[in-house]
């Protein structure tokens, strides 16, 4: 089945295959040295999807990007919906399972000790096939997906994804960089999880909608991802982080010929940026989007100052928010960060809001973290601090806890259950009191002086 | 954290722990008192991803080679600083 041209097709019929430009004996995955062709892919995608229990939502947690590709689309096959949690902190999984009845896990090698059912996928890969598979045709309202965020009352918010939506979206992006274009078929590694939105839509979506191949063994330190990158033919996109970029940088290690590199989830900076183009010898583009609206703009950091909007996608800046609206977008959706709009097409990013934090892609608000710390049992008081940030090192929150009852190694253990390793507080001292105002308030001030009174005594 | 009952360090336990606390910025951590039988990550030392790699950038600038993800024993060498030393000792090229 070749590239379908855009939307008369989504016009004339309310279902859209799950892969889209793909021949049978084209590569979509590269698993253990491997490459998966069409066929077999979808073998394993009609295995798993026989297989899955009945239900409506499944937190798919498969570690392995192979398995998460086929069970996520083993579940659009059932008309089922993938959950995609914000982390994988034990009490936050059962408390999304427990928002969705009937909800439970699909994994892949390890089961999680969660109290919820756990379906794991069990396929033996046998190789390729020389059947042929029909292409599975998913209806567009089908609610694919619902990534979470954190919200600002200690519970994860839900953003729905519908399979036309997403569709929608990856051709964008294929419109903006040329996926699947190229001669050949590209192949794109990506440091981030498919369960994150940025992994989803480039690792995911990118080679169901785009017609390219996506490298599926988890590449994270840079050794991963250099040796992956030599065993695999060209073309070659890397879709990764500016904290893995850096470590790539300084690494030092010879890189083979590489097209394409793309950065999200933390602002790229500028300097980096200049390193990365000259050890990859190609351009570093930087996409900028959120789990809410998905990605909308790119810029290449090194020459731009300015974003620039996917085509179809506008910003209309309404009282004191940014909203964004496309044609992928069920309604307009308010921006969490601070954007100046330039004109129809370009803006400038100044920041996020106050209250959010964005640690290792993973974002979360502060006060969310706090109700999270506090709702502990025997924490009395506590507040998370965000330290003056210095983009070189890796920004940790720190907590001041009055807890007369627990040590600060309790106190950890007991919040990893509750929220991403990325941000558990460190340093975190116990205190007798939070110096809050008469009006209860907490100024930010007065927990920097405090924070440092306790470093001075440790 | 105190140090009453944790196993002892070896000497190259001592050098690695002095090295995962400066390089991590642990600032209320006393090497001496990382128990090498305890877990370094999420609920031990409270570590994170991004400490596994900057972890790794100073195990191949002090140690000469690079942690690889592909290894199957990654979860019982970060499991604690004990089997992170004899992964370092098993590899180091210096």
């Amino acid at each position: 089945m070749n590239s379908i041209n855009n939307n008369s097709l989504l016009a004339s019929s309310d279902n859209f295959p799950l892969i889209q430009s793909h021949a049978a004996s084209d590569t979509i995955a590269w698993h253990n040295g491997v490459a998966i062709s069409r066929q077999a892919f979808l073998k394993d995608v009609y295995i798993a999807a026989s297989r899955l229990p009945e239900g409506q939502y499944a937190i798919n947690l498969c570690e392995d990007r192979y398995w998460f590709l086929v069970g996520f689309s083993a579940l659009l096959v059932r008309k089922q919906t993938n959950l995609l949690p914000p982390n994988r902190a034990v009490h936050v999984i059962e408390e999304i399972a427990h928002e969705y009845s009937g909800a439970y896990c699909l994994c892949d090698t390890n089961e999680p000790d969660l109290d919820i059912p756990v379906h794991k996928i069990n396929i033996n890969r046998p190789g390729d096939t020389e059947e042929t598979y029909p292409v599975p045709l998913i209806p567009g309202r089908h609610l694919a997906a619902i990534a979470f965020t954190s919200g600002s009352t200690g519970k994860a918010r839900p953003h729905q994804k519908f399979w036309k939506d997403l569709i929608l979206g990856a051709r964008m992006k294929q419109k903006r960089f040329g996926f699947g274009k190229k001669s050949g078929i590209q192949t794109i590694f990506v440091t981030v999880p498919p369960q994150h939105m940025y992994g989803l839509e480039t690792s995911i979506l990118n080679p169901l909608i785009n017609g390219v191949s996506v490298y599926t063994n988890k590449i994270f330190f840079p050794a991963d991802i250099n040796c992956a990158l030599r065993n695999v033919p060209e073309p070659r996109v890397l879709i990764t982080t500016p904290i893995h970029m850096k470590s790539c940088v300084e690494t030092g290690l010879e890189w083979p010929r590489i097209d394409l590199v793309i950065s999200a989830t933390a602002p790229l900076d500028k300097s980096l940026a200049i390193q990365a183009e000259e050890l990859f010898n190609c351009p570093i583009m930087e996409i900028y989007g959120c789990t809410e609206a998905n990605s909308m703009a790119s810029r290449r950091t090194v020459t731009d100052k300015h974003w620039l909007l996917y085509d179809d996608i506008s910003l209309k800046q309404k009282a004191d928010n940014c909203f964004v609206s496309g044609p992928n977008l069920p309604e307009d959706i308010p921006l969490q960060d601070v954007i100046e709009v330039i004109n129809d097409r370009e803006f400038i990013l100044h920041g996020r809001n106050a209250d959010m934090i964005i640690i290792g892609g993973k974002r979360a608000s502060l006060e969310d973290l706090n109700c999270r710390l506090r709702s502990i049992d025997g924490i009395l008081d506590a507040a998370f601090i965000i330290p003056d940030s210095d983009d070189n090192k890796h920004t940790k929150l720190a907590a001041l806890v009055v807890s007369p009852a627990l040590d600060a190694v309790e106190i950890r253990n007991k919040l990893a259950l509750k929220i991403d390793a990325v941000f558990l507080p460190r340093p975190l001292y116990i205190v007798d009191k939070l110096p809050r105002s008469e009006t209860g308030k907490l100024a930010r001030s007065a927990l920097l002086e405090l924070l440092d009174k306790m470093r001075n005594t440790d | 954290m105190n140090g009453s009952d944790i196993a002892a360090q070896t000497p190259f336990e001592q050098e690695v722990a002095q090295l995962i606390v400066t390089s991590l910025n642990l600032e209320e951590i006393e090497p001496a008192n990382i128990d090498p039988e305890s877990p370094l990550f999420k609920d031990g030392l409270g570590l994170d991803s991004i400490d596994a790699l900057e972890l790794s950038l100073v195990i191949s600038k002090n140690y000469g080679f690079q942690l690889k993800s592909d290894d199957s024993n990654n979860v019982k060498i970060f499991s604690n600083l004990r089997s992170l030393c004899q992964h370092i000792e098993s590899k180091r090229k210096k």
